[in-house]
């Protein structure tokens, strides 16, 4: 079993003169979610169709599943299930008419796989209203139900929650998350959202006029972005009696018999340094983490941020 | 002359059969390579390849049992991992929680038996660290409460009761708690009798749980009771004025050592609203938390009348 279900290598799309996608390495893990973040028109959406082969890659590779996909389309394609814009639907049917011709197509993994999708994502079966009929919200969850019609491994969700209302986003939320954790699914999603995407993503792949800037799991993100202090000492318990005696602190964990978390970012540094080096404990390193995610990744973007 | 045209007839009807049997042949064979390709990969471990099939295809129930297999081995397989994840985070948790008081009342003792403090002041080291030893005590109790609740082997016994008289009781017992920690509070419970079949223990552990989690955590300065009850279910509110609980967190406060950065590791150690919970359950109810819109949050419990 290979590690990663999609990974692409040296990834290049060119417009005429223009690289909208630049040397990208991704590498979607097996079972996780994998947030790929960054402004409209960053190169989000190319990536998702190189993936899926809707446009010629102008260099590059994609392997999914573990091999190149090239040549092997037919095989790979009934695995994977997608959402890329707007989806394609007859605006003269319903719901169900429509994934039934779906289905019909793709063919289905088990009985009444169109009533499953549709209750998944929160759609009336056998409802009356034409597509056509239907809101922004109403499409975007058919598309999602049609992408999962056919209980496929790996997902590619390009903006999923465009056009959903505050509950309707955290609904989809909700259940892209659970076919992640509940189901095993594999999910490669793509947001401009900051918050949406580090309330979902396991792994998130931040990308910026085509180039890839950083690829990093969401915890290490999250460790090295919380807001507090990081106090390497010669003896905890020391340091704790100092910092609760002399600066009333409550809010801290020790982490082991050297390392103290705390989470007060107000505390002076520089006189908590005296007063331990006073109490006769030596302070080998005092590491202060003050960034939001967001800060970071302004810093990362060069000055623009992201949303 | 009229047999030769019978005989073509029927040579030309048995070349259509035969065509017609060899396409489905190959269709079938076609099918089996894909349902055997598939089964490799099941066999390597991952469950949640399926094979898909059109509705009139000849393979389509057996298609449907490997999906259907390989689909609930895939969920046994989750949960077996989910819950082994769940007991690492429980045990990194509880070494923090541990940890931390315990590293500080070494540091509170070591100071008094090196003699760094002398009268008074030594007094007072002695009374904090023997307060942490107690909190740590209370807490390691609390955690095997938790353990036994987790492993199903406390025996629960319901008995008809009062709800109302019954929860007077137990908030007579708070009173004075509540004014040490300065908290203003209300209690609204009807005179009126409210039979239930509740596990007196349980009952007073879960209402002791939400009481002591307003008073550590919510920094409010009011606290209400209340219990109102309709056709069906019998509704204890307890509800503050506190600084409320932030929507990330909201879904995950009953889980079990959850606790938002900010309060891990001053007060409480994030079992108290799991167990509440897990109690609450055993009721065959329900609970709750909501912000309310004018600050504050509120826990509700609800209870079925008839078990």
């Amino acid at each position: 079993m290979t590690k990663y279900t999609i990974e692409t290598k040296q990834l290049t799309k060119i417009y005429k003169d223009q690289k909208a996608v630049n040397n990208v390495n991704i590498h979607v893990k097996k079972g996780r979610i994998y947030g790929l973040l960054g402004r409209n028109g960053a190169g989000k959406t190319t990536i998702m169709k190189m993936i899926l082969g809707l446009t010629s890659t102008s260099s590059g590779e994609v392997d999914v599943f573990g091999k190149n996909i090239k040549g092997r389309e037919k095989q790979v394609y009934p695995r994977i299930g997608a959402i890329i814009e707007t989806p394609g639907f007859y605006p003269n049917l319903t719901g169900t008419e429509n994934l039934n011709i779906f289905a019909k197509l793709r063919g289905t993994s088990a009985p009444n796989a169109v009533k499953n999708a549709l209750e998944i994502v929160g759609l009336p079966y056998k409802d009356k209203k034409l597509f056509g009929e239907y809101s922004l919200g109403m499409k975007q969850r058919l598309g999602i139900a049609n992408a999962i019609l056919h209980d496929p491994e790996l997902l590619i969700l390009d903006e999923p929650t465009n056009g959903l209302d505050p509950i309707g986003i955290a609904e989809v939320r909700d259940f892209i998350k659970k076919l992640s954790v509940e189901r095993g699914k594999t999910i490669l999603i793509s947001s401009h959202i900051l918050t949406e995407i580090s309330l979902l993503a396991d792994d998130i792949g931040i990308i910026d006029n085509g180039i890839l800037l950083e690829e990093n799991s969401m915890e290490e993100l999250k460790r090295k972005n919380g807001k507090y202090i990081l106090l390497q000492v010669s003896d905890a318990a020391k340091a704790s009696l100092i910092l609760e005696r002399q600066f009333g602190l409550k809010s801290y964990s020790v982490k082991d018999d050297h390392t103290l978390q705390i989470y007060n970012n107000s505390l002076d540094m520089a006189s908590v340094n005296k007063a331990l080096i006073l109490g006769d404990v030596s302070v080998i390193s005092s590491q202060l983490c003050n960034d939001t995610l967001e800060d970071y990744f302004r810093k990362i973007t060069g000055g623009d941020g992201i949303a | 002359m009229e047999w030769i045209y019978i005989l073509l007839m029927a040579l030309a009807s048995s070349l259509m059969v035969i065509i017609y049997l060899v396409t489905k042949l190959y269709k079938v064979s076609e099918q089996l390579s894909i349902i055997e390709d598939s089964l490799v990969d099941i066999k390597k471990g991952n469950w949640n390849r399926r094979v898909l099939v059109n509705e009139n295809d000849i393979t389509k129930t057996i298609c449907y049992s490997i999906n259907d297999i390989a689909m609930k081995s895939q969920t046994q397989l989750i949960q077996l991992k989910q819950s082994e994840q769940a007991y690492k985070r429980l045990m990194t948790s509880l070494s923090h929680d541990v940890r931390t008081p315990l590293t500080s009342l070494v540091g509170y003792l070591e100071a008094v038996q090196k003699k760094f403090v002398t009268g008074k002041e030594k007094e007072e080291y002695l009374e904090i660290a023997l307060n942490k030893a107690h909190h740590l005590k209370g807490f390691v109790e609390v955690l095997f409460d938790w353990v036994k609740l987790d492993a199903k082997e406390q025996v629960f016994k319901l008995e008809e009761q009062d709800i109302n008289e019954f929860t007077r009781d137990i908030l007579v017992n708070w009173i004075p708690t509540f004014e040490e920690e300065h908290f203003e509070y209300k209690i609204d419970i009807s005179d009126k009798e409210c039979f239930i079949r509740l596990d007196p223990n349980a009952y007073i552990r879960i209402v002791n749980n939400l009481i002591q989690n307003v008073i550590a955590h919510s920094e409010g300065t009011r606290i209400d009771l209340q219990i109102s009850e309709n056709e069906q279910n019998v509704m204890v509110q307890v509800s503050d004025n506190g600084k409320g609980i932030s929507p990330n967190d909201l879904p995950h406060i009953f889980d079990r050592l959850y606790q938002s950065d900010e309060s891990r590791s001053t007060n409480g150690n994030g079992l108290g609203l799991a167990i509440a919970r897990e109690l609450v359950h055993l009721h065959k109810g329900t609970i709750h938390a909501q912000n309310s819109l004018y600050g504050g949050t509120a826990f509700i419990v609800k209870l079925p009348k008839v078990l």
